[in-house]
């Protein structure tokens, strides 16, 4: 405050035009800006870059900022090659059977969570949601050593339960906001109508909450598509695209590593664009507003 | 209250008070049978889940514990062995500083800039609708992508050597990933490109939560901007800013991927080092130690702030 006071003393004697001080502002706010996106996509073209040069670009002690030698060849290798058929069909079959699967536990769950009184409503979905707290080193070292006993490494199954672990959670927590939307009166009208529980269920409130299931579904999607962490745990032999991605960079090869994690990020990018409107707080933060 | 007598069923041990409490666990009892009967399609739906998140959660967290108390030969319980053998060695200790560190760097980086970002994004102009897109790319970027790319950047012949070699800053290539506080900086500074899309998410959302009224009340009692910001904002975003930091602080002490592609051996953060003990030593018990320890560390951490800040606006 003191200095404050100063600054502006200093101002009144030099007598600054507020309006040139307006301006200084804007220019700041808008350096800030730039530097942001600068921050932000920089990192994003480089990559695309390196999986679209020529390696005298890339693997030299001063590396041009700017596509020199343009080359489809790493794409090219890497799509011949085939090593990425497989992790790729893994990949989404596991993404798709978690989304599925994930959906028909947490789906009925959730629609029970969001019917209690609004107390116990919240304390269970606050324990819930604490389950994320545990670290993932230390359930997937338990779950591995199970998993090994009953032979589920190496396989789809097992993968998906692990991610499970991982994606219930955060679809609980989504889906309860969904359902907290759709209003009890609605059943209770069927109720009255002649419908018992089930019929009201399935008939006024699954249509209703189509939307934000597909929503939920998506974004687990995407979150098992990315995990890494049960995929290093439980891939021994047969990885997903994320691990297949990292032996790539363990063996420091530059442009496969770039053309895996380019594929590995479109699909991504693609549904996130096409979310944005999911991804908003009201999903994200459904527990802090009442 | 009743007890045991010479073995025989309970039998109430006398007083009025007894009686009536004893009562009340019969009605109790009875009132959850009719509970259970009348929600019997509401229990059948939640139990999947409930069983799942204990069955594959809980348990796996109490088999590491227990692992973490085992004795690595004799397969005895309570022993404190593993943590001996784990504190004593200096590989640990280096895990255990640098995760804490990097949580500290990691979270003022993000929860400053991610503040500063929000703030511009509730200031109407034309841009902001494209701003806020462009803010919100690094969130779909997978974790593992983002280290790749980060690779590229902080390797000794990367783009971050290269653009400080241009503006003539360094004459030899810096090698950040040698160990060290640059490499907790490079390890933070990628953590906080993918995840400060969802600290601007998170606090957005507190901020575009306070009514303008309040604003134009403090308008005309002459607030400053500044005032305005540490006395109206912040205050009030608070419970926003608890969430944002409490969510952010977990995925930190858990910082995995990383680590592994960006850090390598060298250096190790406790969730690598868990990962290094199973997989390079196939030491369970030391690795359940490690994960133990991490645990201990979020918790105390959790539970830490939420006293400190008071818990109130987390019931909220």
């Amino acid at each position: 405050m003191k200095l404050r006071k100063e600054m502006g003393l200093i101002m009144a004697e030099r007598k600054i035009d507020p309006k040139v001080l307006q301006r200084i502002n804007r220019v700041l706010k808008a350096l800030f800006i730039a530097g942001t996106i600068f921050f932000i996509l920089v990192p994003i073209l480089l990559l695309f870059k390196i999986s679209v040069s020529a390696p005298q670009d890339i693997l030299t002690q001063h590396p041009p900022f700017l596509i020199k030698n343009f080359t489809w060849n790493h794409w090219k290798r890497v799509l011949a090659a085939g090593h990425i058929w497989v992790p790729l069909w893994k990949s989404v079959v596991v993404a798709t059977s978690v989304a599925l699967l994930g959906i028909m536990i947490a789906a009925p769950a959730a629609y029970v969570i969001s019917r209690l009184p609004t107390g116990i409503k919240y304390g269970v979905l606050l324990a819930i949601f604490s389950t994320r707290m545990f670290p993932e080193v230390g359930i997937a070292l338990p779950i591995s050593v199970t998993f090994i006993r009953w032979g589920l490494v190496d396989t789809n199954f097992g993968l998906v339960l692990a991610h499970l672990i991982k994606v219930l959670p955060l679809m609980a927590w989504i889906l309860t906001g969904t359902f907290d939307s759709i209003p009890k009166d609605l059943e209770q009208s069927a109720l009255v109508d002649g419908c018992d529980k089930l019929q009201a269920l399935v008939i006024v409130v699954l249509p209703l909450s189509l939307a934000g299931m597909a929503a939920a579904s998506i974004l687990c999607w995407l979150e098992s598509w990315n995990e890494f962490t049960y995929a290093v745990y439980l891939c021994l032999a047969d990885a997903t695209l994320p691990l297949k991605t990292y032996y790539y960079v363990r063996r420091g090869n530059w442009f496969e590593s770039a053309a895996y994690a380019v594929f590995l990020t479109i699909p991504v990018l693609i549904i996130t664009f096409a979310l944005q409107n999911y991804l908003k707080s009201d999903y994200l933060s459904g527990a802090l507003k009442y | 209250m009743w007890t045991f007598r010479n073995g025989k069923f309970p039998v109430l041990s006398g007083s009025k008070l007894s009686k009536t409490k004893f009562d009340k666990v019969v009605k109790w009892v009875a009132t959850l049978k009719i509970l259970f009967k009348r929600y019997k399609l509401e229990m059948l739906m939640v139990l999947p889940l409930i069983i799942f998140i204990l069955g594959f959660t809980l348990v796996p967290v109490l088999q590491c514990i227990y692992y973490s108390f085992q004795d690595p030969l004799t397969g005895a319980f309570p022993t404190l062995d593993n943590y001996r053998l784990i504190v004593g060695s200096r590989k640990f200790g280096d895990a255990l500083k640098n995760t804490v560190l990097v949580t500290l760097i990691g979270l003022s980086l993000e929860m400053s800039v991610g503040m500063m970002v929000a703030l511009l994004l509730t200031t109407k102009s034309r841009f902001r609708g494209i701003f806020r897109a462009i803010t919100m790319i690094p969130m779909g970027v997978p974790t593992i992508v983002s280290g790749v790319i980060m690779l590229y950047i902080f390797s000794s012949n990367g783009y971050l050597n290269e653009f400080l070699y241009r503006i003539g800053v360094i004459k030899l290539p810096i090698d950040w990933a040698q160990g060290g506080l640059r490499t907790l900086f490079m390890v933070a500074i990628a953590d906080m490109w993918k995840v400060t899309p969802l600290v601007i998410i998170l606090l957005l959302s507190g901020l575009e939560s306070i009514p303008s009224s309040i604003y134009e009340a403090s308008a005309i009692d002459g607030a400053t901007r500044f005032q305005n910001f540490f006395y109206i904002t912040l205050p009030l975003i608070k419970p926003f800013f608890t969430i944002a930091l409490i969510m952010r602080a977990i995925d930190a002490f858990r910082i995995f991927e990383l680590p592994m592609v960006l850090a390598g051996r060298n250096t190790m953060f406790l969730g690598t080092y868990a990962y290094s003990e199973y997989f390079d030593y196939n030491n369970i018990h030391a690795s359940g130690a490690a994960s133990t320890i991490l645990l201990l560390l979020i918790a105390a951490f959790v539970f830490g702030y939420i006293m400190m800040v008071g818990s109130r606006e987390v019931e909220q």
